[in-house]
C-alpha cells in the first residue's frame, strides 16, 4: 500500500535534513561561495528541527508502525537538530582554517542527523538499522574529513571496521529475534512465552551488543578515544553528542516497548554501567591532551546514563512497570540534553583553541588562559563544572536525576560507584580548571596572544553555557515534558 | 523589604548583587573596589542584625520563613528559616567577611576584583547553608560554597595552594556526593526534602502517616550525612585537608574557613544528624565521642610540635572543634549550649589568630617559627594583641574561649564523667602549645635582624584587632545574651534526640503543613515496602 | 543611700585595680614614673581603704543579721539548669583575706615604686601588678565557684606576666610558662571537681552548696565517695596553686620575677589561693576523712621536703621560695588536721613575714647591686640597719620564736596536729622537726647575708640603703610581724583565741587548741610544753646555724664535703624538675613530633590518601596501555566483551535478588 501523507509528516524532518543534504551535493559543483552552503546548511537543519513540530503534531505511527512519532521523538529530534545546528555553526570556522570543503560536509552531517532521527523514532528493527546505518557511514567519512592528516584516516578507518563489526552483531541479533517471535516489529513483542525463549535473549544480547558500541559502553569503547582524538574535532562534538543519544533512545524505546527485554538486560546493564564509569573516569585520569581527555569522559558520562538504564530495567518490572520507571526514563533524557550542552560547548572550545591542524591541545596550552581569554575559561569552566557534575548547572541536575533514579530502584551499590567515579571525575575536570586559573602561562602560549573566536563560535558558546546554567536553576519545564505519561505515545 | 518576610533571602543575596557589582567595576582601580566590597559586606552586616529582633527568646522553631515553589518534580523548594543557632552563625559569617576584606587590603596584590567577587559569593554560599530548611537547597549551597573558597585557596595562596586546593575540593567532595545520596534516600522514605516536614513526619506515629526508619536504613543515612559533615569539621582522622588548606590559603581564605566554614560541619550535625536520625545519633554517639576527644587530644598534641605557626593554630582548631563535637554528642543541654557556644567563640578568636598570623606574614614571608623570636621588642602591641587572643583560645575565663569549654565539659560530664575527663585534658595541652610558641615568636632577645626593625601594627590592623578584642571580651562577660537566644533551639534538638522524648516532642514548631506534600506521600507509600521502610 | 554602701557596691573593690591597670596598660607607656605611680597606688590604696569600710560595714551588718553578705550583680553564665553569677560575698574568712590582700598588696605597691624605679617597662609593670590584685581580689569574694576559678586562672595569668617580666630573659619566659602550665595541671583537677559537685548538688553557688552537702552522711576513711573524689580534685587544683607536692616545682623558677612580685605573688597572697580554697570548702573536706588525711600528708611531707632543700640553697630569694613551700606546706597540715582557722591564721602572718623577708631580701640585692648568692655577701648589717633589722625581726617571726607572730600560728598548728593526728604523733614530729630547719635555714640566711667578713668587691659594690619608700613598707611589715600573733595570745594561758572566734562562724566552733582552751586545764598544760619544745626545736637550729656559719666558718663546707651524695642531692632540689623532663616532657614532645604528627598523621592518613590517589592513577596508566592503538586487539576487545555479556545475561539470575543483603 502506499504510504498517505500523515506518514510523510511523520518522518518529516528526516526528510527536510536529507533534502537538504542532496540539495548541497547537487548544488557543490556550481557555487563557490563557502559561506552560501553554511547558510543553506544553518537553514535545513533549522527547517528540519521545525518540521519535528510538525511531526509531533501529527502523531502517530507511521508506515504501519515503521516509525512511532511521538513526544520521544520530537524530543529527540529537536536535541539532534539542535545538535547539527550548532555544529554547523561551531564548524564554519573550523573548516575554513582547515581548508576543508564544504559541502561534502554538511550534507554528511545532514545525512548523519536524518539517521539519528530515524533511529530515534523507529519502532522496528529493521527501520532503525537503516537509521544506524545512515548516521554510521556518514559518520565514519566525517571521521577522516581531514584526510591530509594520519590521524584522521586512521581513526576513520578504525571507526569504520570496528563499526561495521559491532554492526554485524546487531544485525545477526535482528535475525536471531526474527527468528524467535516472527516479527521485527517492537510492538508485537509483548507475548508472554518470550519471557522463556533462550533464542530471544541471545537475539537481545546481540542487539545490546550493537547497541553498546554505538554508545561506547565498555568493553566496547575501546575506539572511542582513538576515533574522538583523530576526528576534526566539530565532528567529535557532534559525536559525542549525537548517535550516542540517537542509539540510547533506541534502547528506551525496545525497553519500553519489549517486556523480555526488562526481564533480560538487568545485569547486564549493571555490568555495563559500573565497567563504562570505571574505564572511563580512570582513563581520563591520566591524559594530558584536553581532547582526550574529553573523550574518555564522555565514556564515563555514558557510564552514568547506563546506570539510569540498570533503573529503569529494575523498575519497570512487571505490572505498572512503565509507571514507576518514568523517572528513570525522564533522567535519561535530561541527561543527554545536558550532556549534549556542555560537551558541545566544551568540544567548540577545545577546537577553536586547538589552531591550525590542531596543535595545541594539551593541557599546557591551557596555562593561564583566565588572563589571556577569561571569558573562553570561563565557559569552559561552566562546561566543566556542569560535567563534574556542580550544583546551578545541567549537568548536576542530570547527576541527581539519575542518583534518584538509582536509589529509587534500590541500585545502592550503584549509586556508590557512581558517587566514586564522580570524586575521581572531580579530579581531572578539576586539573583543566587549576590549569587555566592557578598556573601562570607559558611564554609561547602567551607570546601567542588570544586566539580569536568568530561570532558563529561565540554564539554557539553563548547558546551552551546558557542552556547549561538555565536547565541548572530552572529544569522544570524539561522535566514536566519528559514526564508526562503519554511520552512514548502510549 | 527589610521589615516584611524577604529578610533572609537579602541576607543571603545581597553580597551576590555587591560581587555582581563588582564585576563590572574596572579592574585598575583598586580602592574603589576595596571600598565597594567593604561597603557591601558591611551593609551585610547590618541586614543580618536585622534578623536579632526576629528572633523571640525562649521559642524554638524556625523564623522569617520564606517560602516558594521551585521545582515539581521531584517538589523542592526555596525554603528559608532562621532558628537560635543558625542566626548568630550567619551574624559570625557577615562579621567576619568585613574582617577578612579589611584583612586583605594591602596583603593581596594581584587580581584583586577577582579576590573580593570570591570572598562574598563565598559569603553567599555559608550564609546560604545556614539559612536553608531545603535539604537540596542546603546541598546546594554547601557544594556552591567549595569553588570560590577552592580559588581562594589556588589562586591567591602561597606556595602548594594549587594541591592544597584540590585536595580540600576533593575531600569535601568526596563527602558531600555521600550526602546527596543520603539525601535522596531520605526524600524516597518521607517524600519531600523539606526538613521540617520530614521532622513532622518523624514525630507523627506511623498509624498516623507519620514515617519511622529502619534502624540499618536510618544508621546508614546517619552515615551518609555524618561522613561529609566530619570531613568538614574536621574530625579525625578525617582531618588531614585542614593544615595544608591553611597553610596554603590567603589569610582572608584561613579566618573565613576556620571561622565559619568548619562550623558548617558541627552546625550540619546539629541541624541534621541529630533530629533527622535519633536513634542512628544515640547508637553512634560512643564511636564519635571516641573520635571526638581523640581529636582534641591529638590535634593538641600535634599542634605542640609544629615548626610552622600557621599549621600550629590550624591543628589548634582540630583540638578545639573537638570540643564541639563531644558537646553535640553528649546530648546534654548544657553541652549543647557548650558546643554552639563554642563554635561562635571559635570563629572570632582562631579567626583573630589567623588574622595575628597574616600580619607577621606580610611583614616577614614566613610561617616558620624559629624565622621569629624577641618579636615583643620591635612590635610590642601586636605581641599584646597576639598574647590576648592566645589567652581566649586557650580558655582563660571573662573570655569567650572559656563559656563555651566549660559548658562543653560540665554538660558532658554530667553524662559521661569519663568523656569529659578525658577531654578536659586538652585544657592543659591548649595552653602548652599556645603559651611555648608564644614564647618563641615574642620573647627573647631578636635572633633575626630583619626582626628588629620590623613595623607594629598599622592603624588599620589596630581597628580590625581592637574589634575583635572588643568582641572576644564581650563574648566573655556577656555570654548570656547569646545562650538565652540558643537555649530554646538547642533544647529542641535535645528533646528530639532523646529517646523518652521522642514522640510527646510532636514538633508543634512546623510550619509546613503536610498537605503541600500529599504527592510526597503517596509515593512514600509505594515505595516505603521497598526501602525498608517500618 | 543604701544603708551599707559600700557592701551594696562592692564591685567597687576589685574594680578598682582593673582601672589602675587599664589605664596604665594603655596610656602608661608615654607617661613619666610619678603618674605611673600615681594611678597604681592611688587605685590599690583606694580599694584597701573601700575593703576597710566594707569590712566595717560588714560586722555591722553581720552583728545585725548573723549572716555572710552576699549580692549577685548580673548573671555571667546561664545554661539549661546550670548558672553562674557575677556575685560578691563577705564573711569572716573574705575579711581576712581581703584585708591581708589589699594591706600587704598596697604596701608591696609603694615599696615596688622605689625598687623598679630604674627598670624598663615600669607602666607594663604595674599595669600587671594592678591585674593581679584586681583577679586575686574576685578570687577571695567570689560567691561560686566558677567565679572564684575566673580569680584563680585570672591570678596564674598576672603570674605568668609577672614571671616573664623580663622577656628577654629566656629562663624568666620559661618560668613563667611553667608557672602557668603547672597550674593548669591543678586546674585540670579543680574544673573536674567543680562538675562532680554540680552534678551531686546541682549548684557551684557557696551558700546553696554547702547548705545541700552539709547533712549528707560524712565518708569513712577509704570510702571513695562523692565528697572524697571532689576533696581530692580541688586539692589537685589547690597543690598547682599553692606549690604542693607535686607540682610544687614552678614556684623557686618563679623567682625570676622581679622581688616585690615574689613578695606579693609567689609569698604573701596568690601561693596561699589553694589554703583559702581549701578552707572556703571545710564543709566539703570535713566530710571526708580520706581527703583530709590526704591533705595533711601532703601539707606535711611538702613542708619538710622543701625545708631540706633550703639548707643548702645559696641563692637568697631561692632560700625564702622554699622556705614559703614549706610554710604553706604547714597551712594545709593545719587545714589537714581540721584546723581550719590555725591554717588561715598562720597564712595571714606568713603573708606580713614572708613579705617581709622578701622585701628586705629585695632590699639586699638593691643593695648589692643586683647581687642573689649570698656566698658573696657577708657583714652587711652595718651598712644597711634598717634592712638588717627588719629582715632579722621576720626571721625571728618565721624561726617561731616569741612572741613574734610566727610563733602564734605555728604553735597552733603544731598542737592540732599533735592532737588530732589520730593518735600516732608522725604529722607532729615531721612538723616539729620542720620548725627546726627552717629556724636553721632562715638564721643561716641571715648569717651569711649580715654577719662575718664581707665576700664581695667593695670597690666594685658600694652598698647603700634603699630609699623610705622602700623602707616604710618593709618597717610597717616588720611591726605587723611582731603584733600579728597576738591575736591568739591569750590563747596559751587560757584565755580565749580572739582570732579562731572571729572565724568561728564560717569555721563553726572552734577546733583543735581552742576548743580545749575553754576549761580543760591539762589540755593547755600540754599546749605550754609543745610550745616549749617547739621553742626548743627554734632555738636548736638558731645556735646550730650560728656555730656552722659563724663560729668556724668553713665547717659547713666540710659537713658538705663529708656527705657529698646527701649535699649534692638536696643542691639540685632531689633532681625532680630532671625526672620530670625525663619521664614526662621529652616523651610526650618526641612522641607528639614523630609518632603522632610524622609517622600517623603525614605518613599513615595522608599517605593512605594520597596512597589512593596514586593507586587510582595507576589503574589509569593500566587502562591507558591497554588503549594499544591496535584495530585488532579492539577487536578481540569487542569480542571478549560480546561473550561476557552474553554470559551475563545467561547465567545471572534473570532479574536482581538482593546482593551483598542490604542492595544490588
Amino acid at each position: 500500500m502506499l504510504p498517505r501523507a500523515i506518514d510523510a509528516y511523520r518522518v518529516l524532518p528526516e526528510l527536510v535534513w536529507c533534502g537538504f543534504g542532496v540539495l548541497m551535493m547537487l548544488m557543490q559543483p556550481f557555487v563557490r561561495s563557502r559561506h552560501f552552503f553554511t547558510f543553506l546548511a544553518l537553514i535545513g537543519t533549522l527547517a528540519g528541527t521545525a518540521a519535528s513540530v510538525t511531526a509531533a503534531m501529527h502523531a502517530g505511527p507511521g508506515f504501519g508502525g515503521l516509525v512511532q512519532s511521538d513526544s520521544f521523538s520530537f524530543f529527540f529530534r529537536l536535541l539532534v537538530g539542535a545538535v547539527a545546528f550548532l555544529v554547523v555553526l561551531a564548524s564554519g570556522p573550523y573548516l575554513e582554517r582547515e581548508r576543508l570543503p564544504f559541502a561534502e560536509f554538511y550534507s554528511l552531517l545532514l545525512f548523519a542527523a536524518a539517521g539519528m532521527g530515524v533511529l530515534a523514532s523507529a519502532q522496528e528493527l529493521l527501520t532503525a538499522f537503516i537509521g544506524l546505518e545512515m548516521s554510521s557511514i556518514s559518520s565514519y567519512i566525517l571521521a577522516g574529513y581531514r584526510r591530509d592528516a594520519l590521524k584522521s584516516s586512521e581513526s576513520a578507518m578504525k571507526y569504520f571496521l570496528l563499526g561495521s563489526f559491532a554492526t554485524a552483531f546487531f544485525l545477526y541479533g535482528i535475525a536471531l529475534v526474527y527468528g524467535a517471535s516472527g516479527t521485527t516489529m517492537l510492538v508485537k513483542m509483548d507475548s508472554a512465552e518470550l519471557l522463556h525463549s533462550t533464542l530471544f535473549e541471545l537475539g537481545l544480547a546481540m542487539i545490546l551488543i550493537g547497541l553498546g558500541f554505538k554508545v561506547a559502553a565498555a568493553p566496547f569503547q575501546v575506539w572511542t578515544p582513538d576515533v574522538y582524538e583523530g576526528a576534526p574535532t566539530p565532528v567529535t562534538a557532534l559525536f559525542s553528542a549525537g548517535p550516542k543519544a540517537a542509539a540510547f533512545a533506541l534502547l528506551l524505546r525496545i525497553f519500553a516497548t519489549v517486556p523480555a527485554a526488562t526481564h533480560f538486560w538487568f545485569w547486564a546493564f549493571w555490568a555495563l554501567a559500573a565497567l563504562t564509569m570505571f574505564a572511563g573516569n580512570l582513563g581520563a585520569l591520566v591524559q594530558t591532551n584536553v581532547k582526550r581527555l574529553l573523550a574518555y569522559s564522555s565514556i564515563a558520562h555514558a557510564g552514568y546514563i547506563l546506570v539510569a538504564f540498570a533503573a529503569v530495567t529494575s523498575m519497570a518490572q512487571g505490572e505498572g512497570g512503565a509507571a514507576k520507571a518514568a523517572p528513570a526514563y525522564a533522567a535519561v533524557l535530561f541527561y543527554l540534553l545536558s550532556y549534549a550542552l556542555m560537551k558541545l560547548g566544551a568540544f567548540t572550545v577545545v577546537s577553536q583553541l586547538g589552531g591550525t591542524g590542531e596543535k595545541n591541545l594539551s593541557l599546557d596550552d591551557y596555562a593561564g588562559l583566565s588572563q589571556r581569554q577569561p571569558w573562553v575559561a570561563a565557559a569552559l569552566s561552566v562546561y566543566l563544572l556542569s560535567l563534574l557534575g556542580l550544583p546551578v548547572t545541567a549537568g548536576f541536575f542530570g547527576k541527581f536525576y539519575i542518583f534518584k533514579a538509582a536509589v529509587n530502584s534500590h541500585l545502592l551499590w550503584l549509586a556508590v560507584l557512581m558517587a566514586i567515579n564522580s570524586v575521581i571525575g572531580a579530579y581531572y575536570y578539576l586539573r583543566v580548571i587549576v590549569v587555566m586559573y592557578m598556573r601562570e602561562p607559558s611564554a609561547e602560549a602567551a607570546a601567542l596572544g588570544p586566539v580569536s573566536f568568530p561570532i558563529g563560535v561565540n554564539v554557539v558558546l553563548l547558546i551552551t553555557v546558557a542552556g547549561t546554567i538555565l536547565f541548572g536553576v530552572y529544569p522544570n519545564p524539561v522535566i514536566q515534558f519528559i514526564l508526562q505519561p503519554t511520552l512514548l505515545g502510549r | 523589604m527589610l521589615h516584611g518576610g524577604h529578610l533572609l533571602s537579602v541576607v543571603i543575596f545581597f553580597p551576590a548583587v555587591g560581587a555582581l557589582a563588582l564585576l563590572l567595576l574596572r579592574g585598575d582601580d583598586h580602592k574603589f573596589i576595596r571600598v565597594i566590597a567593604l561597603i557591601v559586606s558591611l551593609a551585610e552586616f547590618l541586614f543580618s542584625l536585622l534578623m536579632i529582633r526576629a528572633v523571640p527568646i525562649g521559642a524554638a522553631g524556625y523564623h522569617l520563613e520564606e517560602y516558594l515553589k521551585w521545582i515539581n518534580q521531584p517538589p523542592i523548594n526555596y525554603h528559608l528559616g532562621v532558628d537560635g543557632i543558625s542566626l548568630f552563625l550567619v551574624i559570625l559569617t557577615t562579621f567576619l567577611t568585613p574582617i577578612s576584606i579589611l584583612a586583605s587590603w594591602k596583603s593581596i596584590e594581584h587580581r584583586i576584583k577577582e579576590f573580593f567577587v570570591m570572598l562574598l559569593m563565598l559569603e553567599v554560599g555559608v550564609v546560604g547553608v545556614f539559612l536553608s530548611l531545603d535539604l537540596f537547597l542546603f546541598f546546594l549551597f554547601w557544594e556552591v560554597m567549595l569553588i570560590p573558597m577552592a580559588l581562594l585557596i589556588g589562586i591567591w595562596g602561597h606556595e602548594r595552594r594549587v594541591y592544597a586546593a584540590v585536595k580540600f575540593v576533593l575531600f569535601t567532595m568526596a563527602g558531600s556526593i555521600f550526602m546527596l545520596i543520603g539525601i535522596i534516600w531520605l526524600y524516597n522514605a518521607s517524600g519531600t526534602f523539606d526538613l521540617p516536614a520530614i521532622q513532622a513526619l518523624l514525630h507523627t506515629p506511623v498509624s498516623q502517616g507519620g514515617l519511622e526508619l529502619a534502624p540499618r536504613t536510618e544508621m546508614l543515612l546517619f552515615l551518609a550525612f555524618f561522613l561529609a559533615f566530619a570531613i568538614k569539621v574536621p574530625l579525625f582522622p578525617l582531618h588531614t585537608w585542614l593544615p595544608d588548606a591553611h597553610v596554603e590559603a590567603p589569610t582572608a581564605g584561613s579566618v573565613m574557613l576556620a571561622g565559619v566554614l568548619l562550623k558548617m560541619g558541627t552546625y550540619g550535625m546539629i541541624r541534621f544528624c541529630l533530629p533527622l536520625f535519633p536513634e542512628a545519633s544515640r547508637r553512634a554517639a560512643r564511636w564519635v565521642a571516641v573520635l571526638a576527644i581523640i581529636g582534641i587530644i591529638y590535634g593538641a598534641l600535634v599542634a605542640m610540635v609544629q615548626p610552622n605557626l600557621k599549621k600550629l593554630v590550624a591543628y589548634s582548631s582540630v583540638s578545639h572543634l573537638g570540643f564541639v563535637v563531644l558537646g553535640i554528642f553528649a546530648f546534654h543541654n548544657i553541652s549543647m549550649q557548650g558546643a554552639v557556644y563554642q563554635m561562635l567563640a571559635h570563629g572570632i578568636s582562631t579567626g583573630a589568630l589567623f588574622l595575628l598570623v597574616g600580619m607577621l606574614h606580610d611583614r616577614r614571608h614566613t610561617f616558620e617559627i624559629s624565622e621569629y623570636g624577641g618579636l615583643a621588642t620591635p612590635m610590642p602591641k601586636l605581641a599584646a594583641f597576639f598574647l590576648f587572643v592566645a589567652l581566649s583560645s586557650l580558655g582563660l575565663p571573662m573570655l569567650n574561649g572559656f563559656v563555651g569549654e566549660y559548658l562543653v565539659l560540665l554538660g558532658t560530664y554530667q553524662r559521661h564523667w569519663g568523656w569529659a575527663s578525658w577531654a578536659a585534658l586538652g585544657v592543659i595541652l591548649s595552653a602548652c602549645y599556645l603559651l611555648w610558641s608564644y614564647q618563641r615568636v615574642f620573647f627573647g632577645e631578636i635572633t633575626r635582624e630583619k626582626n628588629r626593625t620590623l613595623p607594629d601594627a598599622s592603624a588599620r590592623e589596630k581597628w580590625i584587632l581592637v574589634t575583635m578584642a572588643i568582641v572576644t571580651l564581650w563574648m566573655g562577660i556577656g555570654s548570656t545574651f547569646i545562650t538565652k537566644r540558643t537555649a530554646a533551639a538547642t533544647q529542641d534538638v535535645i528533646d528530639q534526640v532523646e529517646p523518652q522524648r521522642a514522640y510527646e516532642a510532636s514538633a508543634p514548631h512546623v510550619s509546613v503543613p503536610l498537605a503541600k506534600n500529599t504527592s510526597a506521600s503517596a509515593a512514600k507509600a509505594a515505595l516505603s515496602e521497598r526501602l525498608g521502610v517500618r | 543611700m543604701p544603708t551599707y554602701p559600700m557592701l551594696e557596691y562592692l564591685w567597687i573593690v576589685p574594680l578598682l585595680p582593673l582601672l589602675g591597670s587599664a589605664v596604665n596598660g594603655l596610656f602608661g607607656t608615654k607617661w613619666p614614673n610619678k603618674i605611673v605611680n600615681l594611678v597604681a597606688i592611688g587605685s590599690t590604696g583606694l580599694s584597701f581603704l573601700g575593703a576597710m569600710e566594707a569590712v566595717r560595714e560588714f560586722l555591722d551588718h553581720f552583728a545585725q543579721n548573723h549572716q555572710p553578705f552576699h549580692k549577685i550583680f548580673f548573671t555571667w553564665i546561664a545554661a539549661g539548669n546550670f548558672r553562674a553569677d557575677f556575685d560578691l560575698q563577705m564573711d569572716q574568712l573574705t575579711v581576712v583575706m581581703v584585708l591581708v590582700v589589699t594591706g600587704v598588696g598596697w604596701l608591696i605597691h609603694i615599696y615596688a615604686t622605689g625598687y623598679m624605679a630604674h627598670e624598663g617597662g615600669y607602666y607594663r609593670f604595674f599595669s600587671y601588678l594592678n591585674l593581679f590584685m584586681f583577679f586575686m581580689l574576685i578570687l577571695v569574694l567570689a560567691a561560686n565557684y566558677v567565679l572564684l576559678f575566673v580569680g584563680w586562672e585570672g591570678v596564674g595569668l598576672s603570674s605568668y606576666l609577672l614571671i616573664g617580666f623580663y622577656f628577654l630573659k629566656k629562663s624568666a619566659s620559661d618560668a613563667g610558662k611553667k608557672a602557668f602550665i603547672v597550674n593548669r595541671i591543678g586546674d585540670f583537677g579543680f574544673m573536674l571537681g567543680m562538675f562532680l559537685l554540680f552534678k551531686t548538688f546541682g549548684t557551684l553557688d557557696f551558700v546553696q552548696l554547702f547548705s545541700k552537702a552539709d547533712p549528707w552522711p560524712a565518708e569513712t576513711m577509704g570510702h571513695l565517695g562523692t565528697f572524697t573524689i571532689a576533696c581530692l580534685l580541688l586539692f589537685m587544683g589547690a597543690c598547682g596553686k599553692s606549690a604542693q607536692l607535686p607540682l610544687y616545682v614552678w614556684l623557686p623558677d618563679a623567682m625570676e620575677g622581679p622581688t616585690p612580685v615574689s613578695a606579693l605573688i609567689h609569698a604573701a597572697t596568690m601561693v596561699t589561693a589553694g589554703v583559702y580554697v581549701v578552707a572556703r570548702s571545710h564543709i566539703l573536706f570535713s566530710h571526708s576523712e580520706t581527703a583530709m588525711l590526704a591533705v595533711a600528708m601532703v601539707g606535711c611531707a611538702t613542708a619538710f621536703f622543701a625545708a631540706t632543700i633550703g639548707l643548702v640553697q645559696t641563692d637568697i630569694k631561692k632560700v625564702l621560695a622554699y622556705s614559703t613551700v614549706s610554710q604553706l606546706g604547714y597551712m594545709f597540715l593545719a587545714c589537714g588536721v581540721g584546723a581550719f582557722s590555725a591554717g588561715i591564721f598562720h597564712l595571714m602572718t606568713h603573708a606580713f613575714f614572708k613579705a617581709l623577708l622578701f622585701l628586705a631580701a629585695g632590699s639586699v640585692i638593691h643593695a648589692m647591686g643586683g647581687e642573689q648568692d649570698m656566698n658573696r655577701m657577708g657583714g652587711l648589717r652595718k651598712k644597711i640597719k634598717w634592712t638588717f633589722a627588719t629582715m632579722l625581726t621576720a626571721t625571728m617571726a618565721i624561726a617561731g620564736i616569741p612572741p613574734l607572730a610566727g610563733f602564734f600560728s605555728k604553735d597552733a598548728i603544731l598542737f592540732s596536729a599533735f592532737q588530732n593526728s589520730g593518735g600516732q604523733h608522725l604529722l607532729y614530729l615531721v612538723g616539729l622537726l620542720t620548725a627546726l630547719l627552717t629556724s636553721f635555714y632562715m638564721f643561716r640566711l641571715i648569717f651569711l647575708t649580715f654577719h662575718g667578713k664581707p665576700r664581695y668587691d667593695e670597690h666594685h659594690v658600694h652598698v647603700h640603703e634603699s630609699p623610705w619608700n622602700m623602707l616604710v613598707p618593709l618597717a610597717v611589715l616588720a611591726v605587723l610581724s611582731i603584733i600579728g600573733g597576738w591575736l591568739a595570745a591569750p590563747a596559751l594561758w587560757g584565755g580565749p583565741d580572739y582570732f579562731a572566734n572571729f572565724l568561728a562562724p564560717v569555721f563553726g566552733s572552734p577546733a583543735g587548741p581552742e576548743a580545749v582552751s575553754e576549761g580543760a586545764v591539762g589540755a593547755h598544760q600540754l599546749e605550754l610544753v609543745l610550745a616549749g619544745v617547739a621553742v626548743g626545736a627554734a632555738l636548736i637550729g638558731l645556735v646550730v646555724a650560728y656555730w656552722l656559719y659563724l663560729k668556724r666558718p668553713g665547717k659547713a663546707d666540710g659537713l658538705a664535703h663529708s656527705l657529698k651524695p646527701a649535699y649534692t642531692t638536696l643542691l639540685n632540689k632531689y633532681y625532680v624538675d630532671e625526672l620530670y623532663a625525663a619521664v614526662v616532657v621529652r616523651p610526650l614532645l618526641w612522641i607528639s613530633a614523630n609518632v603522632l604528627w610524622k609517622a600517623a598523621d603525614v605518613g599513615g592518613i595522608d599517605g593512605a590518601v594520597n596512597g589512593i590517589a596514586d593507586g587510582a592513577r595507576a589503574i589509569g596508566d593500566g587502562v591507558r596501555h591497554a588503549q594499544s592503538g591496535n584495530t585488532r586487539s579492539y577487536a578481540v576487545w569487542v569480542v571478549v566483551g560480546a561473550i561476557v555479556i552474553i554470559a551475563v545475561i545467561f547465567f545471572w539470575p534473570a532479574n536482581g535478588k538482593p546482593v551483598l543483603g542490604l542492595v544490588r
